[in-house]
């Protein structure tokens, strides 16, 4: 009985030398290289629809920035650039822009970009289509009306609109295309070869692009939900970059290999407040969570020191909307912040929930930190982990939540996106902020005639939102990025998006 | 005839009650598919117009009634994340969480039964404490622990394959089936070690048995005992044992195929769980339910060609 | 000789399991460390004298944290196989017993459970009582013991239907229920605490699976379960993690099976 097994537990292992050996070698770092090929690793799933228009998780388009472009584009320094417009004049202040369309652009289907093409795109995204579909972007609801002249396109506006040209880098797409959400078809430098679900997505060098080719041949964005696996992925050599790494998992890769480069996240996390509600509906209590909170000290606690503390509803690459001096309005102060809740009528501090998204360690992390950190002034707070299509439901759409910490973003480079949640007209106002000053001000900023005017608007919003403690404001996160050594040319943007085309090895 | 009839109509109850409550719990739980897939772009206006498109808005029964129908039509329905139709994207997993919980079922087999016979024979010698220990030790450390183990020592220090880059099963089969492989090891640990204490109890009790006494007394080999009649009456038991180790793999598959990498059915019932995507979770519990009741039956299959009692509608 | 090693077993999972549930009891009122005290100039100190475990990456002392945790675990272990079993005991036992509409009901709703997804069945659970209550995962991972436990019962009873001493016990006049408990019930402890044993186990691993995916305890609040994973993604940062937290569900689950072990040799001796 021995000897049988023996000989079994011999046979398997014949069986797997005879496996391992017959397989050929599968793909290495050097392999690709030499192919000119790139492998990535994203922890989200592109599990959305692939047309831009309909898109909305931040990790699709992200991915997807490389295969669409908008009659304009942004660039890594937080500006826009023609695009498939060559020429953009913005004329009556603000009430009418003409564009030039590019001659010859492509799309990835080979047809040239057509006016009709052009028209569809922005038709579909307005609502303005005769199929009487919804809007799509909202905002384009401002457009009264869209003319197209051989080359030139005129849209004229209801109201002037100084933001507007942030929107026309909203996708171009061919007319006549139906497959837009499975095997999508842009003008980008890359195109879209393959998607297989939670597994991975392919991109390949679009050769009769317009602009500046790409140096990379192929793109393969591998998908790895669990974070030990990212690690791993490079550790193996089944990767060559993964973004969005936290410090620890960067800490157990070989530093001979890789090296980090970091930007930031572009987004505000805070410890958002449900304003409507007891005790947070108190502006004292509020500003009492403001002192008792160490937003350097969650930075050096959970991130390492990576970070930028924040003190509104802005982050620092929108420069011009950006006002730093908010940054320390309050400075961690526990006496301060005891002396307010006795003011409030908490001598004795309170308890509260902090409702976090399980499915994102950061978030779980931080809320670790304020937990202890509120012990400080007498505030017992519980962590209540969610997952992610609950919070979605119950915090970000019923505002059934005490306080809650999450990262927002903007998908444009507008300041408009990160603060018309917080008027009371918005749809995704779930922090149910309730201020008439701060309403009047919006209504002020989004029809003011010049663009100095505006800023200084928006600038007055921000510090609105800060005096008035609407949240406990915390971070902008760093974006930590792992790269192989040979790779290079790595750009951040001021968005949430990786740009693949900058990329090359260095052989 | 009448068996296999009766089987059948087991078989399409047990999927009828499954997707039903499946299709109640989606109701009951929060979060719909709708506000899982606008995420943070949601507003009230948006929310409503893509209910309206997905159909939403349609009572719960209607909604149960329509992915009914289309269900037995053979229309599967599309999924709403991936907007794909479900069988395009569940047919490649389903192959591989197969390929996994066929191998790992053949391993679990291959070792575990020779293995609990083997150490029956170790009864009352030093070597049955470390056994014993040995196995307790097995079922004792959890799967994802020893996954991320083995995917440390021979993925990353031996590189027999590379974890995060499972090969395509069609055009690199030999690859894939070594990175199955280790999967499938790591499944069948603490499952191997069950069967094996399972058995060895059975076979014990069996050994107490008066018959086994009586031929024992009367100068029968032991041994030839064990193999030619205890080992035929505990194998029902350990039939029955293996075909629910069967069902369950499945379900333990979620873990590994997240440690190792391997993108299989597990993965995406999960995923697609989180995403309130329920024409995919439908369908795949649909098959999870095909699977258990089928592992079920074949497990009586055999019982009853082992066991004539059986066959006398007795007990299984 | 034979009486040695039976008991061998049992002691030497008592002494463990004992030692276990001591130092559990003696954490819920003392433990070195405050578990949840943070410490930025501690961050991942590897076990040290004063930290026999080392610290977390937010210097938390994770023997103190183990010690919690392992309270945590082991009564949310004991909780659910306690529901399951007996809720699956039962279950098996009149199934098993009287066979016929009653089994075959039971039986495909017990297969539908087994193919339902476990985590849908926590998703469901924690939308009832709502997220945040400890008690959801009991009550979660107890449904999901039920149908392992009836289909065992169900098979012993089963199989005992028949045997003579239940039948002239039945020609007798005995009631079917205390026919149930009194003469069967302690014949099918034999199949019973190898599954007690397995499912208390499995209880411990499925409670850390449900940690892994975000749906069990509530951090800072941490179980064996919890802490594993937490320490997974760093294994190469903080292997003393991993291994420590790892080490000690390992020892439960060890010290639980060898008790089975152990009783289970009893039986047989008294049988």
């Amino acid at each position: 009985m021995k000897k049988k097994i023996l000989a079994v537990i011999l046979v398997l292992g014949m069986l797997t030398a005879l496996l391992a050996g017959c397989g050929g070698k599968s793909e290495t770092p050097e392999k690709r290289a030499e192919a000119n090929a790139i492998a990535i690793g994203i922890a989200q799933d592109l599990d959305d629809s692939l047309d831009p228009h309909v898109a909305v998780a931040a990790g699709t388009k992200e991915v997807m920035f490389n295969v669409f472009e908008g009659l304009v584009k942004p660039t890594s320094d937080g500006n826009l650039v023609p695009a498939v417009a060559s020429d953009v004049s913005v004329e009556d202040g603000g009430l009418t822009y003409v564009f030039t369309l590019r001659q010859g652009v492509k799309f990835h289907n080979g047809k040239t970009v057509e006016m009709q093409d052009v028209l569809f795109s922005i038709r579909r995204c307005a609502g303005m289509l005769d199929d009487g579909s919804e809007p799509l972007m909202p905002a384009l609801t401002v457009i009264s009306d869209i003319q197209g002249e051989g080359d030139k396109l005129t849209i004229t506006l209801s109201e002037p609109n100084l933001e507007f040209l942030a929107y026309m880098t909203l996708a171009i797409l061919p007319a006549d295309y139906d497959q837009q959400a499975t095997a999508p078809v842009g003008t980008g430098p890359f195109k879209f070869v393959s998607r297989t679900a939670q597994d991975s997505v392919v991109l390949e060098r679009f050769d009769d692009y317009w602009g500046t080719p790409a140096k990379l041949q192929k793109v393969t964005f591998k998908i790895i939900e669990e974070d030990s696996g990212l690690v791993r992925g490079l550790q193996s050599g089944a990767l060559d970059l993964v973004s969005h790494m936290t410090s620890t998992q960067i800490s157990q890769l070989d530093k001979n290999a890789f090296h980090v480069e970091e930007g930031s996240m572009n987004l505000v996390q805070a410890l958002y407040l449900n304003n409507s509600a007891p005790p947070f509906d108190n502006v004292l209590v509020r500003q009492a969570l403001c002192y008792a909170i160490d937003k350097q000290g969650i930075i050096d606690m959970a991130f390492d020191g990576y970070g930028i503390p924040l003190g509104t509803s802005m982050f620092p690459s929108f420069a011009k909307y950006y006002d730093d001096s908010l940054t320390d309005f309050y400075p961690h102060d526990v006496a301060k912040a005891k002396e307010l809740l006795r003011q409030a009528g908490y001598p004795d501090g309170f308890e509260m929930t902090i409702t976090v998204p399980s499915n994102y360690q950061p978030h779980v992390d931080t809320a670790q930190v304020i937990v202890e950190q509120l012990k400080e002034v007498g505030v017992t707070a519980t962590i209540v982990p969610v997952e992610w299509s609950s919070w979605l439901s119950d915090v970000y759409g019923k505002s059934e939540f005490q306080s809650t910490i999450t990262g927002l973003t903007s998908d444009n480079m507008t300041a408009r996106k990160l603060l018309e949640r917080f008027n009371t007209q918005a749809g995704n106002n779930f922090t149910k902020y309730d201020s008439a000053e701060y309403d009047a001000l919006f209504a002020k900023a989004i029809s003011a005639a010049d663009d100095a005017e505006q800023t200084a608007i928006y600038r007055q919003m921000e510090r609105q939102l800060t005096e008035n403690a609407a949240n406990v404001y915390i971070q902008d996160m760093a974006d930590l990025v792992v790269v192989r050594n040979g790779v290079q040319g790595l750009t951040f943007y001021p968005l949430y998006v990786l740009d693949v085309s900058t990329l090359y090895w260095d052989k | 005839m009448k068996y296999a009839l009766k089987r059948i109509f087991m078989l399409v109850l047990t999927m009828v009650i499954v997707s039903f409550l499946t299709f109640l719990a989606f109701e009951l739980i929060s979060g719909d598919p709708a506000e899982a897939m606008l995420g943070t772009e949601a507003t009230p206006e948006r929310l409503a117009a893509l209910r309206e498109e997905l159909g939403l808005n349609r009572p719960f029964l209607v909604r149960y009634a329509s992915w009914l129908a289309g269900f037995v039509s053979g229309d599967l329905g599309v999924s709403l994340r991936y907007r794909q139709p479900v069988w395009d994207l569940i047919a490649p997993k389903l192959e591989i969480t197969l390929c996994l919980c066929l191998a790992s079922f053949v391993l679990i087999t291959a070792v575990s039964i020779p293995l609990a016979i083997w150490s029956y024979r170790w009864t009352g010698t030093v070597f049955e404490a470390v056994r014993t220990a040995f196995n307790q030790l097995c079922m004792a450390v959890p799967p994802f622990f020893t996954g991320i183990l083995m995917t440390y020592l021979f993925g990353i220090v031996l590189r027999l394959f590379v974890p995060g880059d499972f090969p395509d099963l069609h055009t690199r089969f030999g690859e894939a089936m070594v990175h199955l492989f280790f999967a499938a090891v790591c499944l069948g640990i603490p499952r191997t070690a069950m069967t094996v204490r399972m058995m060895r109890s059975t076979v014990i009790s069996e050994m107490q048995k008066a018959y086994v006494r009586t031929a024992i007394s009367r100068g029968n080999d032991r041994h030839a005992v064990l193999t030619r009649h205890v080992l035929k009456n505990s194998l029902t038991s350990a039939i029955t044992f293996l075909g629910q180790t069967m069902a369950e793999l499945i379900g333990g598959s979620v873990v590994v195929e997240q440690v190792f990498g391997i993108p299989g059915l597990g993965r995406l019932l999960v995923y697609s769980i989180s995403t309130r995507d329920y024409p995919v979770v439908q369908t795949v519990v649909v098959i999870l339910a095909f699977w258990v009741v089928l592992a079920g039956t074949l497990a009586d299959l055999i019982n009853q060609q082992v066991d004539p009692r059986l066959r006398l509608g007795g007990a299984a | 000789m034979k009486k040695k090693t039976i008991n061998g077993y049992l002691l030497v999972g008592l002494i463990i399991t004992g030692v276990l549930l001591l130092t559990a009891l003696v954490g819920t009122f003392y433990t070195p460390f405050d578990p949840n005290a943070m410490n930025a100039a501690e961050k991942f100190q590897a076990p040290t004298l004063t930290h026999i475990f080392g610290t977390d990456n937010f210097g938390r002392d994770i023997f103190s944290r183990v010690i919690k945790g392992s309270g945590t675990t082991m009564a949310i272990a004991l909780a659910t196989v306690a529901i399951g079993a007996v809720l699956g005991t039962l279950i098996g036992a009149v199934t098993g017993y009287f066979g016929g509409v009653v089994d075959e009901a039971l039986m495909r709703l017990n297969d539908a459970l087994t193919a339902f997804p476990s985590i849908l069945l926590a998703l469901l659970v924690i939308s009832i009582v709502g997220p945040g209550n400890k008690y959801n995962v009991v009550l979660a991972l107890g449904i999901v013991f039920i149908p392992s436990f009836a289909r065992v019962t169900r098979t012993a009873f089963a199989g005992l239907r028949d045997v003579n001493y239940i039948t002239s016990a039945r020609l007798m006049g005995a009631k079917n229920g205390r026919i149930m408990l009194l003469h069967m019930l302690p014949n099918t402890a034999r199949v019973l605490l190898p599954a007690i044993t397995i499912g208390f186990n499995n209880a411990v691993l499925a409670e850390a699976s449900m940690s892994f995916l975000g749906i069990g305890v509530t951090p800072p609040d941490a179980s064996l379960g919890y802490l594993l994973s937490e320490a997974q993604d760093k294994l190469s940062r903080a292997p003393w993690y991993a291994l420590c937290t790892g080490g000690v569900i390992a020892l439960l689950v060890f010290g639980a099976g060898l008790i089975g072990e152990g009783l289970q040799k009893m039986d047989r001796e008294v049988a």
